[in-house]
């Protein structure tokens, strides 16, 4: 298989891209950081970039554009304007995107997640909303992967596997329109992860540290191929980032390797 | 004024000559006042005797320049010679910089930068601003070395927050000034994505009329990448790169350069510049690019003074002048004096010098990240700077003469310090009692609320968290440590020390205290103390006595990293902390110490790992009472200020890290306040474990003193049964066994103590949530 080409999207205010690209790059592929201004034609020639020449788009985390409004609206929005169509194409052409934080409230904003009518929904059908407690909560949390195998982005973790992947955030409570918003997204193996506590059991705060509505952490679309998720697995790619690795370990990768290394593998070949 | 002192000069913008040469000493001194120029009269004299040289009067621009350039916060005129007594040149070969923030060798290709610095008087005017716009600075500062900031660390000084009663006029209150601070380094922080990884409270009522928010800052870069802070010479041209130029942050040196009044609030609100980090974020990005593609000869951040400091430093440093466009600045708004863009604190600006085939390729780099990058300045030959508005000249001075400025050897007085032999102890109450209360004052209770609202884990590096243990139920963390090269075990660890009660009953103690707590710190972790930089914050220095604390304790300082052989690449000094009424702060030297260790896997926590382990006392329990939190809390007085004998705490830092090395230690944690009694609960909150004392083996005091004094160079060390002896071997005369892990509680044997784990963690957690208001309450 030839080398895996990810665009690591960014703009003013994405600051998680150098680990984001430092993950990947540890799992075999080849990451570049690419400003959104490369994408959209504002960049000297030998700087301009195109979608299409990348298997797979990773959206880091950070607080683009400053997320004064709505975490994501903004950058959310310039994508669109700028790169609307390539991106949908993007997506139908069933390459891998993948989000993370600040990525995920981009991919909801663009209506890219859930989707559930379309590729790229017009406007927003869910929200990542302010976290139950007020505050940003910068915390360890324990994800379960609950996908039933629509999601193509974590074919490397086992299902119902636990992963200790760390929350960041001041806007994670995943909302929809609609009572009925969770349970649907679960008929329709579209949640991926789930917080949990420490034994696998269901979570309270602070192990849920946002209040999602049946601890959803992580959401896929209906293809399978779109991959949203408000904690950080770049963040602990070795064990050494783990908050409690002093406290014993037995392997040396961290838990956030899993999921990396899954959603290099979901390229098709 | 009593006569035309200002004439104003018939030009499209404003601009007023100033009648310096004819003016008598009184009219010197209206002027200095009516203009906010902060100057005393001797200064307004040498400026008289300059301008009379020049055979001129000035412009307004010019005495303000002067102003700004001859500040405290500028020039150092106070401190200088102090600092120079004790803490300049203690060198070592692996100093790389000793730039707008110190640069130490980190290995063969990477360099880090470490610096703190204060935004004190800001933050107690607009506490979200004033703390953000610190953040903002100090970033600036590592990034102008071209370093990549990588970990802030923010040790903050309040009242009590819980305090109740009236306040002085003009104060805010403590919980209101925490909350405003705690929330703009999260703001600030969180948004340029550089992890908050440790820092410190510190509670007094002697910091409620002024508050202390010192911002440190670690980076990282490349050898080959190390900037310099001045342009490479004459012919050059200077970009002013990021935010605009506006009024916020107008005589923000002068305002940080004298005493708080009831009206500061008011009077000096335009002093607090505005900070935003979505600026700030792509600033660095591209001056990382250019500077990584050597296009530009210098960097340096606009901070204090603005423009009228950056241009002259770096045109001074690189030998050269520098002619300058004013009217080329971009503003906020039309209409600003040239005095006003002159030194206009405006946030996020920074300015890169290069030679002029570079200036495109530089703009481009910078038009990518849509940063606004203006040239409005070349470097001379001539050692002179000169200003030109609409091609007319405002401004010409000697830069010698105008960066120079005064330095004064002030008077001071030497305080008299208790030696013990007065010391009341006070009567105790049960162990329980006292030891419940210790883990629950504000300066040890958790700061959980606060930590958990920054992001310390942004650049997935943080290797060791500042909250340690069991995930959700951790405790209180030593030293943080960061794996700043991706892909190398290397580690650079960060913690603060800091006894300003010690400091203020004995100040060379105490500044020996806060260099032995930074090193305990670090050492606690696994790593060697490497560097210290230092945020000296003290009160008036035209106060005799104040001067004293101030050079007996950089004397402490001085005196104890030259014995440990540490340098102190960069620093900082904060004077006129005094709330209206000349009610000065605690004398409070703040040290960041970094270390380094070799293989991060190796680095230990505080947390206790299991039961059945030997505890040990590392080093030795003396009575030294003074300052200490139980004597604070129960009411002790006039005992002695804990010393540190500098041999000894090398010698013993040594083993301790041998040892560690070896991998004898399980857990690790410095003793400070609350002495053996409050460093074993958190050890015991943090692992979920209990422990037995048995405090025997420490002769020769009594009880309470071997409990809770605070004697310095002193760690705790959990050690697995079976490497007991080899750990007693490794640290020879300096170990001495005082217990168990065991069960889940503390007991304390012969005092019939027993605590049970779940109460020490809720005596230690709860408090400053239930202040600041916890998850739920909301």
């Amino acid at each position: 298989m030839s080398e895996v080409r990810v665009c690591v999207l960014r703009i003013e205010g994405t600051n998680c891209e150098d680990e984001m690209a430092e993950a990947f790059r540890m799992c075999g592929a080849a990451p570049e950081k690419v400003h959104l201004n490369q994408m959209s034609g504002k960049a000297p020639p030998e700087l301009r970039r195109s979608i299409e020449d990348y298997d797979i788009l990773a959206l880091p985390g950070g607080f683009s554009a400053g997320d004064y409004v709505r975490a994501g609206a903004i950058f959310g929005a310039r994508i669109k304007s700028s790169m609307g169509r390539q991106l949908r194409d993007f997506v139908d052409s069933e390459k891998p995107v993948f989000g993370v934080c600040n990525g995920f409230q981009i991919l909801v904003e663009l209506g890219l997640l859930p989707a559930a009518k379309e590729t790229m929904e017009p406007s927003p059908t869910a929200a990542l909303y302010n976290n139950d407690s007020g505050r940003f909560e910068c915390r360890p949390t324990i994800l379960r992967n609950d996908s039933r195998g629509r999601c193509r982005l974590v074919s490397q973790v086992p299902s119902g596997r636990t992963l200790a992947i760390p929350s960041a955030h001041a806007e994670g409570r995943l909302l929809g329109m609609d009572e009925d918003f969770a349970d649907r997204l679960e008929d329709n193996d579209q949640v991926v992860f789930r917080y949990v506590g420490p034994e696998g059991e269901k979570a309270g705060y602070p192990w849920n540290p946002n209040g999602s509505k049946s601890d959803i952490a992580g959401i896929c679309n209906p293809a399978g191929n779109v991959l949203g998720m408000m904690p950080h697995p770049e963040r602990v790619m070795t064990r050494f980032t783990h908050a409690d690795w002093t406290r014993g370990y037995t392997s040396e990768d961290g838990d956030g390797k899993e999921i990396i290394m899954s959603v290099v593998k979901a390229v098709k070949s | 004024m009593s006569r035309d002192l200002l004439r104003r000069r018939n030009t499209s913008f404003e601009l007023y000559d100033v009648s310096v040469l004819s003016a008598g000493d009184s009219e010197l001194a209206e002027i200095s006042s009516t203009l906010s120029l902060s100057l005393s009269l001797d200064e307004m004299k040498v400026i008289r005797t300059y301008f009379t040289k020049e055979g001129r009067d000035p412009t307004d621009i010019e005495v303000q320049a002067l102003g700004q350039a001859w500040s405290e916060h500028c020039c150092y005129k106070s401190s200088k010679p102090i600092l120079k007594e004790f803490v300049f040149g203690i060198d070592r070969d692996d100093v790389l910089s000793r730039g707008d923030a110190g640069v130490m060798v980190f290995d063969d290709d990477y360099g880090y930068a470490l610096r703190i610095e204060s935004h004190n008087h800001p933050s107690a005017i607009e506490p979200y601003g004033g703390a953000a716009t610190g953040i903002g600075g100090i970033l600036r500062d590592v990034v102008c070395m071209g370093a990549q900031p990588i970990g802030l660390a923010d040790p903050l000084c309040f009242g009590y927050p819980d305090r109740k009663g009236d306040l002085p006029p003009g104060v805010k209150h403590p919980r209101y000034l925490m909350g405003g601070v705690v929330s703009g380094i999260r703001d600030y922080g969180n948004r340029c994505g550089i992890p908050t990884i440790t820092g410190g409270f510190f509670f007094d009522e002697r910091y409620t009329g002024n508050c202390l928010v010192n911002v440190g800052c670690l980076g990282i870069v490349k050898r080959k990448d190390l900037a310099n802070n001045f342009a490479g010479g004459p012919g050059e041209v200077m970009i002013l790169v990021g935010g605009r130029t506006g009024r916020d942050g107008i005589h923000g040196v002068n305002f940080a350069s004298r005493d708080l009044t009831e009206t500061s609030q008011d009077d000096s609100r335009g002093a607090v510049q505005l900070g935003d980090p979505i600026t700030k974020e792509p600033v660095m990005h591209a001056c990382f690019e250019v500077n990584e593609k050597h296009l530009v000869t210098g960097m340096k951040d606009l901070g204090g003074g603005g423009l009228s400091c950056v241009v002259g430093e770096m045109a001074l440093a690189g030998g050269c002048g520098a002619d300058v466009d004013v009217d080329k600045v971009p503003l906020k708004e039309s209409g600003l004096a040239p005095w006003e863009i002159w030194v206009s604190e405006s946030q996020e600006r920074m300015m890169v010098t290069c030679k002029p085939d570079n200036v495109a390729k530089v703009l481009e780099v910078f038009a990518l990240w849509d940063v606004i990058a203006t040239p409005i300045a070349k470097t001379t030959s001539v050692q002179r700077m000169r200003l030109f508005m609409n091609g007319e000249m405002i401004f010409d001075m000697d830069l010698e003469f105008l960066t120079g400025g005064p330095v004064y050897v002030r008077p001071y007085a030497l305080p008299s310090v208790p030696d013990g032999s007065k010391e009341k102890f006070p009567d105790l109450p049960s162990n329980k009692e006292v030891i419940l209360t210790l883990l629950s004052d504000p300066n040890v209770a958790s700061k959980e609320w606060a930590i958990r609202q920054y992001d310390h884990e942004v650049r997935a590096s943080t290797a060791i968290h500042p909250m340690v243990g069991k995930m959700n139920e951790t405790g209180p963390g030593d030293a943080s440590v960061l794996m700043p090269v991706p892909g190398k075990w290397k580690g650079l660890a960060a913690a603060i020390g800091c006894n300003p009660w010690f400091t203020a009953l004995d100040p060379y103690n105490g500044g020996k205290s806060g260099i032995d707590e930074a090193c305990r710190n670090i050492v606690a972790v696994g790593a060697r103390p490497n560097a210290f930089t230092d945020c000296l914050n003290f009160g008036n220095p035209e106060r005799p006595e104040r001067l004293g604390e101030m050079r007996e304790a950089v004397r402490g300082i001085g005196e104890t990293a030259k014995g440990l052989g540490i340098p102190i690449p960069s620093g900082n000094v904060s004077l006129y902390n005094e709330a209206a009424g000349g009610r000065a702060i605690l004398p409070t030297p703040m040290i960041l110490a970094c270390g380094l260790i070799d293989d991060v896997r190796k680095a230990i926590t505080a947390d206790l790992k299991k039961e059945g382990s030997c505890l040990f006392l590392v080093g030795s329990t003396k009575r030294e009472m003074g300052g200490s939190l139980l004597f604070r809390k129960f009411g002790g007085s006039d005992g002695k200020v804990p010393g540190v004998d500098v041999a000894r705490a090398k010698e013993l830092m040594d083993r301790l890290l041998r040892a560690m090395d070896s991998r004898l230690v399980l857990s690790c944690h410095d003793c400070s306040d609350g002495g053996i009694a409050v460093a074993v609960a958190e050890m015991c909150i943090s692992g979920g474990i209990g422990a037995e004392l048995d405090l025997t083996a420490i002769g020769g005091l009594e009880e309470g003193v071997k409990l809770y004094s605070e004697s310095n160079t002193r760690w705790i060390a959990e050690v697995d049964g079976k490497n007991a002896e080899a750990f007693s071997d490794a640290m020879g005369d300096g170990a001495t066994c005082i217990g168990i892990t065991k069960g889940a509680s503390l007991k304390i044997k012969g005092a019939r103590t027993d605590i049970p784990v779940t109460e020490l963690r809720k005596a230690w957690s709860d408090p400053i949530w239930k202040i600041m208001g916890g998850a739920g309450d909301e």
